[in-house]
């Protein structure tokens, strides 16, 4: 029988399952497309089956492995605890291993992204040509037909005109104070690098304003989250060392991205391949904070001395609960302490907050038709709160928000709950 | 599967209703239990043409269909045991109507319950039958098994809420059976003869419902029992003082063992048995039934109980029996699961019989359920050897004989599918068995639809 590494550790979380159905409930994708493929029980069954050895990995199991937006709304509510992202995401890692990334992924993972400064350039090029697209409001690009690949009729956000890279200095420290209250390590994720660095530097001057000494190590790299959640483990692990050597040196590390947060947390799940490499992920993972939990629960902000900046004051503002926020990291309760206490603005909860926005990662640009029905039982919810405002703390929910809202003309602004304060 | 027999019924249903790969049939070779054939087509009808149609091409060339809701049955209803076309009707579930004044509901058979529940409660109305799915299975999966649920003490079964139907005969023609109103006595009820008939007969394409007034409140009480005798002499004591609660759920020592191994619910030391006691009604009489059934409790020796109002703290309550289901694979990878019904009397024998079958097969049976109208689910543990399959099964018939000789039945909602037929002629007779075979051959001659179910086979064959 042929090697199945990446199955045999996942055995136990496969065995979880008991076939309820309960899952269905709770599935983004089988509410959408009705199909037993398309939910965990289903999923779980085959990889059950490739484990016998009753099952090839043949390109349809890779597309129905591919067809799970990881938003772990199952796992939360499954009554026998089953796990069925480290099922789906250890056997597209099997995959891999047996059949390769495929020609665009190896690539845009090996050759692109695990590549900091090739990765930078090439988006720099990108930066050149993206005039060549036609532009929409709020500087999104509208993505022409041609580009099908990436989906048809997206609006894709701006590459910002000067990375986040390229702005940060080495370490802000606090003025006029003898000794920070903190020394942190600053994670800026690609997204906020390369669309929203503005949303890296408010995280910066937020924490700095408040006495905290932030580190930006320049040898920090992608979070990896798109790459090892897409089974290509290789890849992974070689950012995820850079990224753990780039902060050796601080206690604590901060980022304003959800998805960079909760992938930098997980690295002990599903990458090491020694008991020393085990450790060294689990204690990295130890160190990350997400900016909700740093600046409440370890900073101890008071949420009632914020203050909001000018241009929101007056508004009706929602809150949506990215899936690496809510379920990865069970935080749901500080953005909502601090909108709730936030003077000047008007919060409103939205029906089925933890509701994905349909993103994914990949997963949205291989199935975009999919990811907007997904969507649009979002944007439903949006509409519900009659609010003008949606925050969140994921550029990876802000990117489908703006799209989806876009797509379905209407006029809610979508903001890093960051931005909202002074 | 011949190709043309399969671009038929793609012209039919359309290509997107249609799943051929290996990998996505297999996914439909099982239920929440049950392991059956892989089928070779799986079919998502949006109509009752659709179904007339492909019914009728499966009598043309001979080949089983298996009607399916969400595959979350128990004993293997809704899988293949021979290839052929599972049909699978999540894509056909609107609600068409619901019609408030006349307290009714018309919906298709892949609307969820829960769904329903939910929709209905926003007229103020309320659809009670409540399996422990409801959450996930479908309304037709419902009707065709005839589910129950806890709240069936006071508000009866699915087939108490069916009124009327449309369904698709397997020969391929449709029909409407019983009525929309509340009464009806022309001619032969064969919506009854339908439901719980687990897909043998016809499958559903319509259903109407029967809804009634949303209670307006409810109370929730937990009791704790040294002795099992105390929880059943308090079941037959509060229904004796004229008090139907809506859900009377017990719990036997293993049960509670068990929860409290997964999910600690501050269980008193020595509790031998738990009620779960639910009242419902306006806000006076359910204080007044509560003081009723506390009374009952302290003058029948509970050790402890807890009462409360509040709809939130409830569900506390409920955590217990709720997760209890799946709390049992803490024990052992494999549950074999048995619904029997005994009268609510002979609840004691029945318990202590299971007691004492546990200990001496060496193998854990827990029971808990519905003690309100005597539905037990006793859950046989066991691991994945052959000696325990063996001790399984004595298990189960004696469990079986045991009810009978109680005068109760074998299956009180999940049906007998595969993974009973074995055992139902311990309850019904020659001559039952084989008035049904003949019901069977007259309505599908050519034994195309969910064949190999409810009936082992010599009975449809001799």
């Amino acid at each position: 029988m042929k090697e199945l590494k990446e199955l045999k550790k996942i055995e136990k979380y496969v065995d979880q399952c008991m076939k309820c159905g309960f899952c269905t409930y709770f599935c983004p994708v089988y509410q959408e497309e009705r199909v037993e493929t398309s939910v965990a029980r289903g999923k779980n069954y085959l990889v059950k089956l490739a484990l016998k050895g009753e099952q090839e990995f043949t390109d349809e199991l890779g597309k129905i492995l591919s067809k799970c937006l990881l938003c772990k709304r199952c796992v939360v509510n499954c009554p026998a605890k089953s796990q069925i992202d480290r099922v789906v995401v250890g056997a597209r890692a099997q995959m891999v291993n047996e059949k390769g990334l495929g020609a665009i992924k190896n690539f845009v993972f090996r050759k692109v992204m695990a590549d900091r400064k090739r990765f930078t350039r090439y988006l720099k090029l990108a930066k050149a040509f993206q005039w060549l697209l036609p532009r929409t409001e709020g500087n999104i690009r509208h993505l022409p037909d041609f580009l099908k690949a990436l989906g048809a009729g997206r609006n894709i956000p701006e590459l910002a005109k000067t990375f986040l890279r390229d702005m940060v200095k080495p370490a802000y420290r606090p003025e006029g104070v003898k000794e920070p209250v903190m020394r942190v390590g600053f994670f800026m994720g690609c997204a906020t690098d390369f669309i929203y660095p503005e949303i890296g530097l408010k995280l910066i001057d937020f924490l700095v304003k408040r006495n905290v000494e932030v580190i930006v190590p320049k040898e920090q790299n992608c979070c990896g989250a798109a790459i090892y959640f897409s089974g290509d483990f290789q890849t992974g692990r070689l950012l995820a060392d850079m990224n753990a050597d780039a902060f050796r040196d601080v206690d604590l590390i901060v980022t304003a991205c959800a998805t960079c947060s909760s992938t930098l947390k997980e690295y002990e799940k599903y990458l090491p391949e020694s008991e020393d490499q085990r450790k060294r992920y689990e204690d990295f993972s130890k160190k990350v904070k997400d900016s909700m939990e740093f600046i409440i629960d370890v900073l101890k902000v008071d949420p009632k001395e914020l203050k909001v900046r000018e241009e929101f004051k007056g508004k009706t503002v929602t809150w949506h609960d990215p899936c690496h926020l809510v379920r990865y990291q069970d935080i749901k309760d500080q953005p909502r302490n601090i909108l709730k206490n936030l003077e000047g603005i008007k919060y409103v909860e939205m029906p089925n907050a933890d509701l994905c926005c349909g993103m994914g990662g990949s997963f949205s640009v291989y199935y975009y038709d999919l990811s907007k029905k997904i969507a649009k039982k979002k944007t439903e919810g949006i509409k519900a709160t009659g609010a003008d405002v949606v925050v969140t703390a994921c550029p990876g929910c802000m990117i489908n928000l703006i799209d989806n809202l876009l797509h379905n003309k209407m006029p809610q602004r979508v903001y890093h709950i960051l931005e909202l304060v002074e | 599967m011949e190709k043309h027999v399969i671009e038929k019924i793609e012209k039919i249903v359309g290509k997107e209703n249609v799943l051929k790969s290996y990998e996505e049939r297999k996914c439909y070779s099982f239920d929440a239990r049950a392991q059956g054939a892989i089928p070779d087509l799986v079919v998502f009808p949006l109509s009752s043409f659709h179904v007339s149609e492909v019914l009728r091409i499966a009598n043309e060339y001979k080949f089983p269909v298996v009607p399916r809701g969400q595959g979350s049955g128990v004993t293997g209803g809704a899988v293949p045991t021979s290839g052929g076309v599972v049909m699978v009707f999540t894509k056909m579930n609107r609600i068409k109507e619901i019609d408030k004044e006349n307290l009714i509901a018309i919906v298709e058979p892949g609307v969820i319950t829960y769904d329903l529940q939910e929709e209905v409660k926003k007229y103020g109305l309320f659809y009670p039958p409540d399996p422990a799915s409801h959450r996930y299975s479908t309304i037709g999966g419902n009707v065709a098994e005839c589910a129950g649920g806890p709240n069936s003490l006071k508000y009866g079964v699915t087939r108490d809420y069916v009124l009327g139907l449309e369904v698709v005969l397997p020969t391929g023609e449709i029909m409407r059976t019983g009525v929309r109103t509340m009464k009806g006595v022309v001619g032969y009820d064969l919506t009854r003869l339908f439901v719980g008939s687990e897909g043998t007969l016809c499958v559903i394409t319509e259903i109407t419902l029967k809804l009634i007034p949303l209670p307006e409140s409810k109370a929730t009480i937990l009791a704790f029992f040294r002795e099992v005798e105390d929880a059943a002499v308090c079941v037959s004591k509060i229904i004796a003082e004229r008090i139907v609660p809506a859900v009377m759920e017990f719990m036997d020592k293993a049960s509670i063992i068990c929860i409290e191994r997964a999910n600690p619910i501050g269980v008193p030391e020595n509790t031998g048995a738990l009620l779960l006691i639910e009242v419902d009604g306006d806000r006076a009489s359910v204080r007044s039934q509560v003081e009723k059934i506390v009374s009952v409790l302290k003058e029948k020796g509970v050790s402890e109980f807890r009462v409360t109002y509040d709809p939130i703290e409830a569900e506390n309550l409920w955590l217990a029996r709720r997760t209890l289901s799946q709390a049992t694979y803490n024990l052992n990878p494999i549950k074999i699961a048995e619904d029997v019904v005994v009268p609510r009397s002979k609840i004691p024998v029945l318990i202590r019989k299971l007691e004492e079958l546990s200990g001496r097969l060496g193998i854990p049976i827990l029971s808990f359920g519905h003690a309100g109208d005597g539905n037990f689910h006793v859950s046989i543990m066991i691991k994945d050897e052959p000696q325990d399959f063996k001790k399984a099964e004595e298990a189960v018939r004696e469990i079986f004989r045991e009810t009978l000789r109680l005068k109760g039945t074998i299956s009180g909602e999940h049906g007998i599918g595969i993974l009973k037929a074995d055992y139902i002629d311990m309850e019904l007779s020659q001559e039952a068995l084989s008035v049904m075979a003949k019901i069977k051959k007259l309505f599908d001659p050519n034994n195309i639809l969910n064949p190999g179910k409810i009936f082992p086979k010599h009975i449809l064959s001799g």
